[in-house]
């Protein structure tokens, strides 16, 4: 008995999630492979793969000359946006050293302890190279570490190019999606898959015939480096734009390692109003509206405020309403990020309920 | 390599002798019975495996399955005795590793933690822990989880976290459960080994990255060695020894009930960024290492 525990402990743990509600099965059947597609910023093209992959079949979607990826669905005015991110924390390679490890620049804020000591991905050009972070040898003192390097376990400069290394190149740590108790699942760069699946999935039931307007579903490129992929998308489209709904992470407090300030929105009692955060506010009617129409529909829906810039901020500028959605995300920016799957289905559906019928 | 037959401990392998290992066992013996194939894939099964020190039955049982003759003695340890007479030997490893176990579990269904043995290893041990995947090997099987880190966007505008290393007492382990009583049946318990959730990472030109490398790669080396059916001479007892971290108590064990011995010979590869995550084996040293115990056993 003991030995076939093991052996499936091997396998895919999302496999072994057999009982699921249909809904809970199709959010994972999106989300995990957003998860495990690697694409950090400015490097977002597997994820982008992935999106078009998983679009419905009537989808025509376009990419843009900054890399975001459009799809425009329904006519007339006023023009709503979605956005939801591709792209993920990580490193680039900055400059290779004499004994070919890898000097390392980060893209977003992330805490680099979490990354020391443990495996690498070098994303060069002739495919993925493994490798390690290579752990500190003095300094023991403290939590930071000193700045990160990577070993693919050359010698020499000359190898470590030898082996399509080269500065530019993009570096993250292998991954994987991994199913927790219940409904909860547990990877690295949730933030923003989930958007990005949350979006798939509202397409995949969206009722086409009841759009009143146009509606454009935009997963962006670099916003964790500014949101440099949404600036563009917002000038290609001006004044143009109502409302624009960025989808993102809703950092949560409900953690016992956090404050109970503000951004406590527990784990699976469904999406969260962003209403708040550090990049735009959410008119206070926009958000009683939103409430309104989340409980017609029978959505389950939390109102808060976190912290974090949202890609719907850049459209303000154009005279757009930036009602930013989410859902409650343990431990941001890590390898552990953790979320509920309910919450990814409740997100969802508030995005088909507020494309069709607001 | 200047081999003898002292009654010191000998450790066998490591880096800095590869060389000269590899020049003298391949021009005297082209016979190799064991593919360094093989070396590679026991070498990845090996350290994919978890094994708290006290807490080593499950690997104990793959090791008695995967090796002829091998049972486990009454202290936990696995034997395999090879041949018989004299000298009677000993070739050994130690397979358990630090770890730790459930100490308590808070009404929110998180799980606090104790380590395994009490002292730190490796300063940085517990920071290891932060923001990773952890197994907790429970009665129901092994179960995923995390270690709860901070969110980095909630640490904005706010004074700047502790800076001192993270320890094993600001650990709280999320399996996702919300109350006690979701953790528990998932057969959790105070008790249950915990380790870092094992991802052996081959890199460069044979190397092996992962927890535990040197030892655990020696002992499959050794496993490698015993599975290469070498001719030995007189008997030599094989030990897979448990509970090396609790003062060597396994590998006392195994003198009490095995010995006498006339020399012994400890199965472990050097290892660079020893006691991290990825500690780092050369898998041509453990084919070397192989050859070289296979050649020690045969007397030769």
């Amino acid at each position: 008995m003991r030995r076939a525990a093991l052996l499936l402990s091997v396998l895919p743990t999302f496999q072994l999630s057999a009982q699921d509600d249909p809904r809970i099965s199709e959010a994972q059947a999106v989300l995990a492979p957003l998860v495990e597609s690697y694409g950090v910023s400015g490097a977002e093209g597997p994820v982008r793969e992935t999106v078009k992959r998983l679009l419905p079949a009537w989808a025509n979607a376009e990419t843009d000359t900054a890399g975001n990826l459009w799809l425009r669905v329904g006519q007339g005015d006023p023009v709503v946006v979605f956005v939801a991110h591709l792209d993920e924390i990580g490193f680039t390679v900055d400059s290779i050293l004499d004994d070919g490890s890898l000097h390392l620049r980060t893209r977003g804020g992330f805490y680099s302890s979490l990354f020391e000591a443990q495996p690498a991905l070098v994303h060069g050009s002739s495919g993925d190279v493994p490798g390690i972070f290579l752990p500190r040898d003095t300094g023991f003192v403290r939590r930071a570490p000193p700045p990160l390097r990577v070993s693919i376990g050359s010698t020499s400069r000359a190898a470590t190019l030898a082996r399509g290394v080269r500065p530019g190149a993009t570096v993250t740590m292998p991954k994987q999606y991994v199913r927790l108790a219940g409904t909860r699942a547990t990877g690295r760069s949730f933030d923003d898959r989930v958007g990005s699946a949350a979006q798939l999935l509202a397409l995949r039931r969206l009722d086409r015939a009841k759009l009143k307007h146009q509606v454009i579903f935009v997963w962006s490129v670099r916003e964790e480096i500014g949101l440099e992929g949404a600036a563009v998308a917002a000038a290609a489209l001006g004044p143009t734009v109502k409302r624009v709904h960025a989808i993102d992470t809703f950092v949560s407090a409900d953690s016992p390692l956090e404050l109970q300030s503000f951004a406590v929105a527990p784990l699976g009692q469904g999406a969260v109003a962003r209403a708040l955060d550090n990049s735009s506010v959410t008119p206070p009617a926009y958000v009683d509206s939103l409430v309104a129409l989340a409980r017609a529909r029978g959505v389950k829906l939390q109102v808060g405020t976190t912290n974090g810039g949202n890609d719907g901020s850049v459209f303000t500028d154009y005279g757009a309403v930036d009602v930013a959605l989410g859902w409650p995300l343990r431990y941001s920016h890590s390898p552990a990020e953790l979320v509920d799957l309910k919450d990814v289905a409740s997100l969802a559906d508030l995005i088909q309920a507020a494309a069709e019928a607001w | 390599m200047g081999w003898n037959s002292n009654k010191a401990d000998r450790r066998i392998g490591g880096w800095a002798d590869r060389a000269a290992l590899l020049t003298l066992l391949l021009s005297a013996y082209p016979a190799i019975r064991l593919t360094a194939q093989t070396v590679d894939q026991l070498a990845l099964r090996f350290t994919s495996w978890t094994a708290v020190t006290g807490f080593e039955r499950a690997v104990t049982d793959s090791l008695v399955a995967l090796l002829p003759g091998g049972t486990r003695d009454r202290f936990g340890n696995v034997i395999v005795t090879l041949g018989r007479g004299s000298p009677r030997r000993l070739a050994s490893c130690d397979i358990d590793e630090p770890g730790y176990v459930v100490g308590n579990i808070t009404d929110d269904g998180y799980l606090r933690l104790r380590r395994v043995p009490g002292a730190l290893l490796a300063p940085l041990q517990d920071q290891m822990l932060e923001g990773h995947r952890v197994t907790l090997f429970g009665e129901a099987g092994p179960v995923p989880a995390v270690v709860a880190v901070r969110s980095t966007h909630l640490a904005r505008f706010r004074a700047a976290a502790a800076e001192a290393p993270f320890t094993v007492d600001d650990a709280f382990v999320d399996v996702g459960a919300a109350s006690r009583v979701e953790a528990e049946r998932l057969g959790l318990h105070v008790l249950t080994p915990v380790a870092l959730t094992k991802r052996p990472l081959p890199y460069g030109d044979r190397l092996l990255a992962a927890p535990r490398a040197g030892e655990r790669v020696g002992c499959a080396a050794l496993a490698a060695a015993v599975l290469g059916q070498p001719k030995v001479r007189g008997t030599v007892v094989v030990a897979f020894a448990v509970q090396s971290l609790y003062a060597s108590k396994g590998a006392h064990a195994v003198a009490a009930l095995h010995g006498p011995f006339d020399a012994t010979a400890v199965a472990l590869l050097d290892a660079r960024y020893h006691l991290t995550p990825v500690e780092t084996v050369s898998l041509a040293a453990a084919d070397s290492l192989r050859r070289a115990l296979m050649t020690w056993m045969e007397g030769r």
